[in-house]
């Protein structure tokens, strides 16, 4: 089916099976390997996307959904070489380690920091709750949501 | 490959699914997709129903508030009147899954999931929540205790769709909480959950009480003989330990992966301790 | 900023940040060759069975289906391993476990590979299984390898140092307890994958999520029967290993899709269940103690007995029990001790490496057992362990030298400094209603390297490249504990350059050297080690080349500073680039090979376990302090605060060093609280991340981690590897907590809400 969609700001027009994983198209169909895949269930959110500005699992998602929508990847958020800040706060507060729950981390902290722009850590930690990280212990990447928060003020 | 089908409105998505009578109804995708991955379900057809827009909005008139039954749990969290009459209701769509599982996920799809786990349950029952059935043919309401009578068993008929929740607002006075017990914080399937509502007099002593108690039995379970302990009386530990005693009796948990039966009895009761005040 | 010298000590930002958090970096997972078939296994229905008869016949009518391969299509030994090589790449005449790959399916689509698996029809007859692993070392257990001379042992041996167990009748007080403790999962991130291709000229070129590219070549070629010269491996930044990708996981499956593929790319890529289901696990660990101490409180006898359940195959199961008994004792000096350990095959998943490789299991034991004895003279459990702590020059209980930097006291005094332990008792006092609180700890090491017998060596490489950068040739795979950054850090301290000026070349069989794995807490002491060579020699050739270039002749007139070379007594600045067109090709390269030294202790074990490395030379310390909260009525237990002083040597870069303990702690906590790796008459129960509970950010707390540093001169700069020791002191710090609130020791992990919730029942009832 033709499947019409807004991908990272631009128009994408293609044709897919309704019935694909969205995580598998955007990875196998249009390259973008940057949303991740850890459990295709919904228990690691690795393979978070933003549909309208809000976070949600690729991996529960039928291509046929997109029509329509406005969806952004982790290959979306930077500028050529100038990174989104919640990425350079990830970068410079050491938020990356094996970096393969990063972009869904990311993901999940703008979805945060669009709903509450200057959040406690706790409420940071309640964001990012759906993501699961086996390298870093969270802690840093708190700092970074956190820092990333303090960087951004009320522009996002 | 499935079809995916998106009806906009009830009258399309009665023809879409009579053309295409097997066709499984896909709500957030949560459980559904989990379900066709693990091959627990096989479909040729799905039908979506983020499209139809009579399943979608939530409207108070002041005494009751009408929750569509695609409404995601974000908006169950987000939405002011839940927030502020229907406390349990709001806590239990705080703990729910994670964020993007809350951005998902919908009431519809927690009900007809009809999991025992499942942590909008025990506040619609004790909510006394209705649940409006339509079909081609008509509508009906059916009260949630009477929707619900087994694991994943609904009585939904063939070609029959849940549109919406009704519940009656709670009056002044009364207080509702939802309590969880789950393996983490966040991304766990409670082991044992509760909510109840309370009728408070000024003077502390309780009118009417429910209880409803999730993940000890094949549904969420209420049992009018705990809940009558506790009319007339005052919160205190000694009478929740009491109602705790015959509940812990009453429940029908099972061992499994996640906790053993016995921990269950024992956490139904515990739970209600949680409701002495601070 | 960007042309500043990068610093030893500095938190310089991890090179492969950007890359990461923008989604462009690729690892394994993300590789999508052109024309790619997808591979798969079928795998066994049997814990223990022969294999009758295996058809393929209906998998390979369904339309899609490329090919499908058996153990008879594999050309070499079809056994894969290290050191054992006894693990087949598909299996023959039996089945071991339930994880067993039975037949390989090539086909279009993931979709193809699943349902050709299912319509492979395999006859087995049962075997009587093992699961249980005293069980099998009985005389009748049923063998799973029926060619081993010690049947279902695959390792044992025993300390016995002064008097031995005998001397804990010399004791005034002694504890005597047995501990349980669970397989766990390493969970990282992306599971197994890879994708492998036949080339033109006949090269196996395969791109895998491996911590062991150049290991893994060697071990291909003899399974597969190729030489090695026809083998490449690339390993790409991993999204996780943890000791999980030390050694073939899908390696083998896809060397032999590729082989049969038709000169078409495949793809592998674990599901999360069959990532649990085949991957590796820590030891489940059975552990019988007694410790006894003088009226003073000076140690003085240890027995132990210690039981690993090493599942189906031996991965790296021997070398992870040599670690535990040399671990067994704790930092103490224990004059007289007696240490066993099995560790034995049973019918149920592997077991093999996992970050602290055996130590996380024997510390929650021995630590635990130290808190009882305190408590049973009545002694503060950090007085205690002061009192009875290796310095330099001491033995630990296991016999072990330590003759390099020991800094365990100078950890504990920090320790005892800290509000958070001074402040304890009053902090316990103001539990809240229905909760409980206490303050637990523990102390331990960590050894790194090898051992003594496998030769511990790194070669790094580095090039001046003529556009005046420099290129690093990674030996070591980054799995995400950041080894590369860490290169920058070392190579541009001494070559006086910016991060900038780096380019890293991840490891690769055919452009980089050989430098062992990415484990044993050995990468960056041996690598940076061989890296700090290479790039002193390489110093010297651009100034020796720079003082030919007309520019005096003494070295001590010139500078290397980013980009450039600057003469002090004239001011001048000559541009690498210059320098680099000036030299030749080869001048430019700088290649420079390190062996860690070895212990050279008297032997002090059976010469098994001393092959499987036992003793290591240099250690790094730790204690833990961890403030818990247990809630009354759901056992709940709910981290507080957590205190880690650590004494991993010189720090290099704060954060790094911050990122391995922060993440080696939180994989403790999960160890200790909720990982239960349930597998029952050889079936997983906790088959997925929503029955395996790892811990997510509202679980766990902000760790404070101290680093005490001590210099360990044989490290690069002073410092000793941490990645793994964060990891091996929460277990016992919590568990010691919980038995100081329910005044019950749990002896079964992980100290689940549930167990928990029993300890409270059974202290009630009492």
């Amino acid at each position: 089916m033709l499947i019409r969609f807004y991908l990272n700001n631009q128009l994408k027009e293609i044709n897919s099976d309704p019935d694909k994983r969205v995580v598998d198209l955007l990875r196998e169909n249009l390259g973008l390997t940057g949303t991740k895949e850890g459990c295709g269930e919904g228990e690691c959110g690795a393979c978070s996307i933003l549909v309208d500005g809000v976070s949600k699992l690729s991996c529960l998602m039928l291509a046929a959904q997109l029509d329509g929508h406005n969806i952004i990847t982790i290959e979306g958020l930077a500028d050529g070489e100038k990174l989104h800040p919640v990425q350079a706060a990830f970068v410079v507060g050491g938020a990356v380690q094996c970096g393969f729950c990063s972009p869904g981390m990311v993901i999940a902290a703008l979805d945060l920091l669009q709903r509450n722009p200057h959040p406690q850590r706790s409420e940071i930690r309640q964001g990012l709750s759906g993501n699961l990280c086996r390298c870093t212990g969270y802690q840093k990447i708190v700092d970074a949501v956190e820092a990333a928060a303090l960087e951004m003020g009320d522009k996002l | 490959m499935k079809k995916v089908l998106f009806p906009l409105n009830v009258e399309e998505m009665w023809s879409m699914w009579q053309d295409n009578p097997e066709a499984g109804l896909l709500a957030g995708g949560t459980d559904l997709l989990v379900k066709l991955r693990s091959q627990r379900i096989r479909l040729k057809t799905i039908i979506c129903l983020e499209k139809v827009k009579e399943l979608q909005q939530i409207n108070t008139d002041g005494a009751q508030i009408f929750i569509g039954a695609m409404t995601n749990h974000q908006q169950l969290l987000e939405n002011q009147v839940v927030k502020s009459r229907l406390g349990c209701l709001h806590q239990a769509a705080a703990v729910l899954g994670s964020p993007p599982i809350r951005h998902m996920g919908t009431i519809g799809g927690n009900i007809c999931t009809a999991s025992p786990a499942g942590d909008t349950l025990p506040p619609l029952y004790v909510l006394q929540a209705n649940l409006e059935l339509v079909s081609p043919t008509g509508s009906r309401i059916v009260p949630i205790e009477e929707f619900i009578y087994g694991p994943g068993k609904t009585a939904l008929a063939p070609m029959e769709v849940l549109k919406q929740v009704i519940i009656d607002l709670p009056v002044p006075g009364i207080q509702t909480h939802y309590h969880k017990v789950g393996q983490r914080k966040a991304l766990a399937i409670s082991v044992c959950s509760l909510a109840c509502y309370m009728q408070l007099a000024p003077d502390g002593s309780v009118g009417e009480a429910r209880l409803a108690w999730g993940s000890v039995g094949p549904t969420v379970m209420r049992f009018p003989e705990v809940e009558a302990l506790l009319y007339g009386r005052k919160i205190s530990l000694d009478i929740l330990r009491q109602c705790g005693e015959l509940a812990s009796q009453k429940v029908t948990p099972i061992s499994d992966v996640r906790a053993g039966a016995e921990y269950r009895r024992r956490l139904t009761a515990n739970l209600l301790i949680r409701l002495l005040p601070d | 900023m960007k042309d500043s010298t990068v610093a030893i000590g500095t938190a310089l930002p991890r090179a492969d940040g950007p890359g990461k958090v923008c989604g462009t970096e690729k690892y394994a997972a993300d590789y999508y060759p052109e024309g790619m078939l997808w591979a798969g296994v079928k795998t066994s229905d049997y814990a223990h069975a022969l294999v009758k008869e295996i058809d393929v016949s209906a998998a390979l009518i369904i339309p899609g289906v490329h090919a499908v391969l058996i153990h008879k299509d594999v050309k070499g030994s079809n056994r894969v391993g290290v050191p054992e090589s006894d693990a087949p790449v598909l299996a023959d005449y039996k089945v071991c476990h339930k994880g067993d790959p039975v037949a390989l399916i090539i086909a279009e689509s993931r979709e193809m590979v699943s349902r050709a698996a299912a319509a492979i029809n395999v006859e087995y007859q049962a075997l009587p299984a093992v699961f249980d692993p005293e069980q099998a070392l009985l005389p009748d257990a049923p063998v799973l390898h029926e060619n081993r001379a010690d049947k279902n042992l695959l390792l044992s041996g025993a300390i016995n140092k002064g008097k031995g167990a005998l001397a804990l009748e010399e004791c005034t007080f002694s504890v005597e307890s047995e501990f349980n403790l669970p397989a766990q999962e390493h969970a990282y991130l992306e599971t197994e994958t890879g994708v492998a291709c036949l080339n033109d000229d006949g090269v196996l070129e395969l791109v895998a999520s491996t911590q062991t590219p150049f290991r893994d070549r060697m071990e291909l070629a003899h399974a597969l029967g190729l030489p090695a010269t026809k083998i490449k491996i690339s390993a790409p930044y991993l999204g996780g290993g943890f000791g999980g990708k030390d050694g073939i996981t899908v390696q083998g499956l896809l060397g032999l899709a590729a082989l049969n593929s038709s000169g078409r790319p495949v793809k592998m890529w674990n599901s999360r269940e069959e990532s649990f289901k085949s991957s590796s696990k820590r030891h489940p660990a059975r552990m019988h103690y007694r410790l006894g101490c003088k009226q003073d409180g000076s140690l003085h006898a240890l027995s132990c007995r210690i039981v690993l359940d090493t599942g189906a195959y031996a991965s790296l199961g021997g070398p992870v029990l040599a670690l535990a008994m040399e671990h067994a004792a704790g930092v103490y000096r224990i004059e007289n001790t007696y240490i066993e350990g099995f560790c034995v095959y049973t019918n149920n998943p592997i077991s093999g490496a996992f970050r602290g490789f055996g130590a996380p299991q024997v510390l929650a034991a021995v630590e635990q057992m130290i808190d009882m004895l305190a408590d049973k003279i009545g002694m503060d459990p950090l007085e205690f362990r002061l009192k009875n702590a290796v310095n330099r020059g001491d033995e630990l209980g296991s016999g072990v030298l330590m003759s390099r930097s020991t800094g365990i006291v100078a950890c504990l005094q920090t320790m005892q400094k800290h509000p958070l332990w001074i402040n304890r008792r009053q902090w316990e006092k103001d539990a809240p209603p229905f909760k409980r609180r206490a303050v637990g700890m523990a102390a331990g090491m960590q050894g790194t390297g090898y051992g003594p017998v496998v030769a511990d060596v790194a070669n790094a490489k580095l090039e001046l490249l003529v556009d005046g950068r420099f290129r690093i040739y990674s030996g070591v795979a980054d799995m995400g504990q950041g080894n590369n950054a860490t290169n920058v850090q070392i190579a541009g301290e001494i070559l006086g350059q910016s991060a900038a000026a780096f380019e890293l070349l991840q490891p690769d069989t055919e452009r980089s050297l050989p430098s062992g794995s990415s484990s044993a807490s050995r990468t960056t002491y041996s690598f940076g080690n061989a890296l700090q060579g290479a790039c002193r020699l390489l110093k010297e050739r651009i100034l020796t080349r720079v003082c030919q270039m007309g520019m005096g002749i003494y070295q001590e007139d010139l500078l290397l500073v980013p980009g450039r070379v600057h003469h002090i007594p004239s001011g001048k600045d000559i541009p690498l680039t210059v320098i680099a067109t000036a030299m030749t090709d080869s001048e430019r390269v700088s290649v420079n090979s390190y062996t860690a030294p070895v212990a050279r202790h008297h032997e002090i074990v059976n010469p098994a376990v001393r092959a499987a490395g036992f003793p290591h030379l240099v250690f790094c310390f730790a204690c833990h302090l961890a403030r818990i909260e247990i809630n009354e009525l759901t056992g709940e237990v709910t981290i507080c605060d957590y205190l880690a002083c650590t004494d991993g040597g010189r720090v290099l870069n704060p954060q790094l060093y911050e990122q391995q303990i922060q993440g080696g702690i939180v994989q403790g906590i999960g160890y200790a609280l909720w990982e239960d790796f349930k597998v029952s008459a050889g079936e997983i129960l906790s088959s997925n991340l929503s029955t395996y509970i790892i811990p997510g950010s509202l679980d766990v707390p902000d760790i404070i981690s101290l680093p005490v540093e001590t210099v360990e001169d044989s490290g690069p700069f002073g410092m000793k590897g941490i990645g793994e020791i964060g990891i091996n002191l929460p277990y016992p710090a919590i568990a010691n907590a919980v038995a100081r609130a329910t005044g019950r020791r749990i002896k079964t992990g992980p100290l689940s809400a549930e167990r928990v919730w029993q300890a409270l029942q059974a202290e009630e009832e009492q």
